[in-house]
């Protein structure tokens, strides 16, 4: 019997240890040796590459803080179940999207405005991010990184050896895309099995037709998107005529894939799919145009958003060692690093070498002629995404006024608590709404 | 009565083991559900600050549309998954008891399904639905078969059916083949003395016999395709058009990904109530019919 009980008091230790050991499991931010420890999780696992070499380059030149860059897979829901568990990391990697006007709703950003580094920053990256917020905030809560474009990829060598031009009106690209019919050549190849994708082509319009706050007067009362979004998603359904037959049964990658393969002329997506396209043709020529959402050339704009921007918790207590981190993130040497690797739009004001694929696009960035995804204002519970690949496939003929009419009692209904507390924040500040309100 | 010291040794040491058990199951099975539970009165988003809100998830969860649908495509699903299961897993399993040759290797054959990970089986089917069957069906001029059924919102859910089948009718049967070990040959003796043969056989000595098993079965598979998840998420991602969207997939997209960590709570501990009503009910229905030699 003294056997069966020392076994099984050794069980119930063994065990216990296991529950200690799982329920304290929180990051301590000082090592062993005494090195601060820097955490990074960001959210572009198809860049793990790039910040491998820049994590051990940090580490090989630092002697007093250690850098981690964690780049994992679905890494929003896993900074989301890390948040549950309150187990946060010092800086996190997002995309200025709703998730960040979320987390900064939730105080849980640090306000950053005095890291020096901000100067460097292309003001209208730094705009986008202050049309993030709900709520008109004091301070500056992320520093953007990265940009992506969308907009229309095509195949530059179809397109030379059939001599066809870039279209710069609507018009012209439906004009463009029946000479391609007429060739026996798809235009277009849509991977629409993924909803996320119907929100490429609906974003890229978007810039073109609709206000580029509508989402902000929805919320303080003063739009409809029935209104708004009527020609954006009149268009949308347009392109699927020139689109292989049953898109709705092709994911990303098969379309990326059919796209790399020259089975269409062109892809209307967004530049951060130009990594998974050469990697099925790495020998490619790709490049790029603008969208042509109007039949007005001055009203076409490039859909350009914050891919990546830095955040830092509000918790964090090391904020020195972090600038140094940012610091060396936002080193020429260091951005080109991730440029070269992903194909991408720096940030940061200086002479970068962008990426061929961008070419048709440059003149917009340039000239600061760039609006945002307008995607980034919906709430991911609301999932407009499947609610445009609905609409695509709804073939009755009241489609369109079903779609409009959904997406304005949905926006209601998931916005509920935000629409209020916005409401309630310009019922308090009326003077806000004439002039910031509206931004 | 005073208990031996070898009788108290003894208990100490079953509580012993015990007590870890319980701890464990308390901390990662009765925490976290009590937890859901409070925030399910909590506009929560699954971090930051939150309002208490009262009942309003649970009033808005029968007036949302998409749990609706949800609820409908999860039931339609169970529904016709646990039938063909059984179904099949009964046919296979009295095949694969009877006398024939190597039917250890076909057992084995049978059961590699449930080894195989959810995902990684999805991934394949679904490269079949899209690309292998529509090519199938047009070649052989099948109309229904020639589109990708994964794209056709009336079809997907039962690419999703024949999936999770697949996978499920290996444990079944195993179930099965054990229930019909347990058969006595003496009682086939006696009915053959009867002149009771083939599906008379079957339907007045086997089955009966074998009713608990059915019974284990019927809970054991409902429950489990009230759950799916893996397949909606390597198959479909919940569409076409939010056609096959679970509960399951729903809580965990809405919840974790979507902002809607206490809304969907609410969700969870609507379903666990609907699960434990479900099962309880099919014990109660099926136990009454169990026989006993």
């Amino acid at each position: 019997m003294k056997k069966h009980m020392k076994a099984a008091a050794g069980f119930l230790s063994v065990s216990l240890a296991a529950i200690a050991a799982l329920t304290t499991g929180c990051s301590s931010d000082k090592n062993a040796d005494g090195k601060t420890r820097v955490e990074i999780v960001h959210y572009k696992p198809e860049a793990v590459k790039a910040f491998e070499a820049l994590e051990e380059k940090f580490n090989a030149t630092h002697d007093d803080i250690e850098l981690v860059i964690d780049s994992p897979n679905d890494a929003m829901t896993i900074l989301k179940t890390r948040f549950i568990r309150e187990d946060y990391p010092d800086i996190i990697g997002i995309g200025g999207d709703i998730n960040y006007s979320n987390f900064l709703d939730a105080d849980m950003l640090m306000d950053i405005s005095d890291y020096e580094g901000l100067s460097e920053i292309k003001e209208s990256y730094l705009r986008t991010d202050k049309e993030l917020e709900f709520i008109p905030m004091d301070g500056v809560f992320a520093v953007p990184y990265m940009a992506n474009a969308a907009g229309v990829l095509y195949n530059k060598d179809i397109f030379q050896e059939h001599g066809w031009r870039i279209p710069t009106t609507l018009d012209e690209f439906y004009q463009l895309c029946e000479e391609i019919q007429a060739e026996g050549i798809l235009p277009l190849y849509f991977g629409f099995k993924d909803t996320w994708t119907t929100l490429a082509p609906w974003n890229a319009i978007c810039v073109d037709l609709a206000p580029s706050d509508i989402c902000s007067r929805v919320n303080n009362g003063t739009a409809t998107f029935a209104e708004a979004y009527r020609p954006v998603a009149e268009v949308t359904r347009s392109l699927l005529q020139y689109a292989q037959p049953d898109p709705f049964a092709y994911s990303y990658n098969d379309a990326c894939t059919a796209f790399a393969r020259g089975q269409s002329a062109m892809y209307v997506i967004g530049s951060y799919a130009v990594p998974q396209i050469k990697s099925v043709n790495p020998d490619m020529n790709i490049d790029s145009f603008v969208f042509p959402g109007s039949n007005d050339p001055e009203e076409n704009i490039l859909n350009s958003g914050n891919d990546l921007q830095w955040s830092v918790m509000a918790g964090c207590e090391n904020k020195e060692a972090v600038y140094e981190v940012l610091d060396f993130l936002y080193e020429d040497e260091n951005i080109q690093t991730y440029l070269d690797d992903q194909s991408a739009v720096p940030c940061k004001k200086g002479d970068f070498e962008l990426p061929p694929m961008l070419d048709g696009m440059k003149s917009y960035i340039e000239n600061d002629k760039m609006a945002d995804y307008q995607d980034h204002h919906y709430p991911a519970e609301m999932a407009v995404d499947a609610m445009i690949q609905t609409y695509l496939m709804d073939e009755s003929e009241d489609a369109l006024e079903t779609f409009l009419a959904k997406f304005d009692t949905d926006w209601a209904r998931y916005n509920r608590d935000l629409i209020a507390k916005v409401q309630k924040f310009y019922g308090e500040h009326p003077e806000l709404l004439t002039e910031g309100g509206e931004e | 009565m005073k208990l031996s010291r070898g009788a108290q040794d003894r208990k100490r040491t079953f509580l012993l083991i015990t007590i870890p058990v319980v701890i464990l199951f308390f901390l990662f099975n009765t925490l976290p559900l009590i937890q859901g539970f409070i925030y399910s009165f909590t506009n929560f988003k699954g971090y930051g600050s939150y309002d208490w809100v009262g009942l309003r998830n649970y009033r808005d969860l029968f007036t949302d549309a998409r749990v609706g649908k949800s609820y409908l495509f999860t039931f339609k699903y169970a529904l016709a998954g646990t039938v063909i299961t059984n179904v099949i897993s009964l046919i296979l399993a009295l095949g694969l008891n009877s006398k024939i040759k190597g039917k250890s290797v076909l057992r084995g054959i049978y059961f590699i399904p449930n080894v195989l990970g959810g995902l990684v089986v999805g991934y394949i089917f679904s490269f079949i639905f899209t690309y292998i069957l529509p090519a199938v069906g047009q070649n052989l001029g099948i109309e229904w078969l020639s589109s990708s059924m994964l794209s056709s919102t009336g079809k997907a859910w039962m690419a999703i059916v024949v999936v999770g089948c697949w996978q499920a009718i290996a444990m079944n049967t195993i179930i099965y083949i054990s229930g019909l070990q347990t058969v006595p040959e003496d009682v086939y003796e006696a009915g053959s003395i009867d002149g009771v043969y083939g599906w008379k056989k079957f339907w007045s000595l086997t089955f009966p016999l074998i009713v608990p098993f059915f019974s284990i079965n019927m809970v054991l598979s409902m429950k489990n395709f009230l759950m799916v998840f893996d397949q909606v998420m390597a198959l479909t991602k919940g569409g076409p058009s939010q056609s096959t969207e679970s509960i399951s997939y729903l809580i965990y997209n809405n919840g974790m990904s979507g902002g809607q960590f206490g809304f969907q709570s609410a969700n969870a501990v609507l379903f666990f109530v609907v699960i434990v009503a479900i099962s309880v009910f099919q014990l109660i229905v099926t136990g009454k019919k169990e026989e006993q030699l």
